[in-house]
């Protein structure tokens, strides 16, 4: 055996363990390199900044945890950014795995930034329906959800105070880690009731999203980590996001390397092997 | 640090040390964080739609404020468990029939307007751009969404993609050459699609590194080594005490 057929024929566990270093010295030890922030993330960015105080930011969390690492530092960037524009923010999920999850998210971030429940957010949890539920928020928001999350009446929060459907709502964003999430909000929300529309999302759907995108049907989108880095470089909040960049890039970088050596030893075996597959002596 | 907190620390550490065990080789300890995950995940979901559907709903509006339109739909999800009833499991059309007719009603035409019909408008660009002066003007920033050469991009990527999936006429000639073409573009899109794929997959890695990297702080008790080291012990025992597995082919 020749050393590029042992090469190709390496113990995988070898490549988790590369894997796995170079994950892992970069978050132990950061270099901190630069984050360069895209049209997409910034589109969500600038809308948010242009929202004057006390305009009504829906955030809908549509991922559970195993989409955590990706979307939750997405989730605390724009809660940050939306507490400090002093946005009056309305929380929610139309995923029920992810319920306590964004709850965590939004007690935290709003105990943070001094805000107070039913005051100045209010997180109303998971309803059924998906479709039927945003539509039903279309016409009347307190049909589709009579109570909050912690079962308190919303027609008798002071956070809620005017907004009768989603018409009222100023944006949207919805962070997705598939269906139901961005594309629902779109087809059953915004096209019917012309509301503003931007998104998060994970890095494995952000492909599909960004027809979406440039045809102007959400004027903004965060794609993965990446993206999550990119909105705390824009609210100049350092979190979780911008600390992993590092080891993104490095674990890149060594994926890139693998693939590169494994063609080029794959290159060598097949010149070694000659046209009829047998190998030359 | 409340205990509460440490003792989730202590659960997310060895429930993700337990899971990193299987690229190792599969394991007892990986079994029991699966089997876990997957109990949680349903025996959450149950609780969660109970408390949502069933109380807040249905039984809340109900019994406090007399809304007893509500056994209507409740008594067409009640036709569901119908199924269960061989005699009776007719009445369950019903309850299918309901949801197939109101899911295609309400989706149907947002789906053709937001998927079909905005696709197609954004879809076909003009060309050639104006100028303030009036006259015709080609821009050519591929960076730029909105340019002129990426409007043609988009043209020749949908007409040939099209083309390859265009199976009434044999791919000879001109439409051979579309057809490659349009390979040419989904290769590119699945070397995206694929590059995001590993993008996200890193990101989850990094995610429970961190983890794991905060929840070896003292202020955790030093969660990650001690269970690291326990499940490395667990490992080496299980693997000593495993019988001897038959080699060869034979």
């Amino acid at each position: 055996m020749t050393f590029a057929e042992r090469m190709l024929h390496i113990d995988r566990r070898i490549i988790f363990l590369v894997i796995a270093v170079c994950t892992l010295v970069p978050l132990l030890h950061p270099v901190g390199l630069a984050i360069k922030v895209s049209p997409e993330v910034r589109g969500v960015h600038n809308y948010i900044e242009s929202l004057p105080e006390g305009s009504v930011f829906l955030l809908s969390m549509d991922f559970d945890p195993a989409s955590k690492p990706e979307l939750h530092p997405q989730a605390v960037a724009l809660l940050r950014h939306a507490f400090r524009k002093n946005l009056r923010v309305i929380g929610m999920t139309l995923w029920v795995t992810g319920t306590g999850m964004a709850d965590l998210v939004f007690s935290q971030v709003a105990q943070e930034m001094g805000k107070v429940n039913g005051r100045d957010y209010a997180f109303l949890g998971w309803s059924p329906g998906v479709g039927s539920l945003i539509i039903t928020m279309g016409q009347d928001l307190y049909k589709a959800f009579p109570s909050d999350y912690y079962n308190q009446p919303t027609r008798e929060l002071p956070v809620l105070k005017g907004i009768q459907t989603l018409r009222d709502v100023n944006y949207v964003v919805s962070l997705a880690a598939g269906t139901a999430g961005i594309e629902s909000w779109y087809v059953f929300g915004k096209d019917k009731y012309k509301f503003e529309l931007g998104g998060g999302c994970t890095g494995v759907i952000a492909p599909g999203l960004y027809p979406l995108l440039r045809s102007g049907q959400i004027n903004g989108l965060i794609g993965g980590l990446r993206g999550a880095a990119e909105y705390e470089a824009l609210i100049d909040r350092r979190g979780r996001a911008m600390a992993g960049m590092d080891a993104q890039s490095a674990t890149h970088f060594a994926i890139i390397m693998l693939v590169i050596l494994c063609n080029v030893f794959y290159l060598f075996t097949r010149t070694s092997r000659g046209p009829s597959g047998q190998r030359r002596g | 640090m409340p205990f509460e907190v440490v003792l989730g620390a202590w659960v997310a550490t060895g429930l993700t040390l337990f899971i990193f065990t299987f690229l190792y080789q599969d394991n007892p300890l990986f079994k029991l964080a699966e089997h876990l995950y997957v109990g949680v995940s349903v025996g959450y979901t149950i609780v969660k739609v109970y408390d949502t559907v069933i109380v807040r709903l249905l039984y809340e509006p109900m019994v406090n404020q007399g809304d007893w339109s509500l056994l209507i739909p409740l008594g067409i999800g009640m036709l569901m468990l119908a199924r269960y009833v061989p005699k009776i499991a007719w009445l369950s059309r019903i309850a299918f029939a309901f949801i197939v007719g109101v899911g295609s009603g309400l989706a149907i035409p947002r789906v053709i307007s937001s998927y079909i019909l905005k696709q197609v408008e954004d879809t076909v660009r003009p060309l050639v751009s104006l100028t303030s002066g009036g006259g015709p003007t080609f821009t050519y920033a591929l960076l730029d969404p909105a340019s002129n050469l990426n409007a043609l991009v988009l043209l020749i990527g949908v007409v040939s993609v099209l083309f390859y999936f265009f199976f009434s006429v044999e791919h000879i000639g001109p439409v051979r050459v579309a057809a490659h073409t349009g390979i040419l573009f989904l290769m590119i899109a699945f070397g995206a699609a694929f590059g995001y794929t590993v993008m996200a997959r890193m990101s989850l890695l990094i995610g429970r590194f961190t983890d794991l990297i905060e929840f070896a702080d003292p202020r955790y008790g030093r969660a990650t080594l001690w269970l690291l080291v326990a499940t490395v012990a667990t490992l080496i025992v299980s693997r000593v005490r495993r019988p001897e597995q038959p080699t060869g082919g034979e």
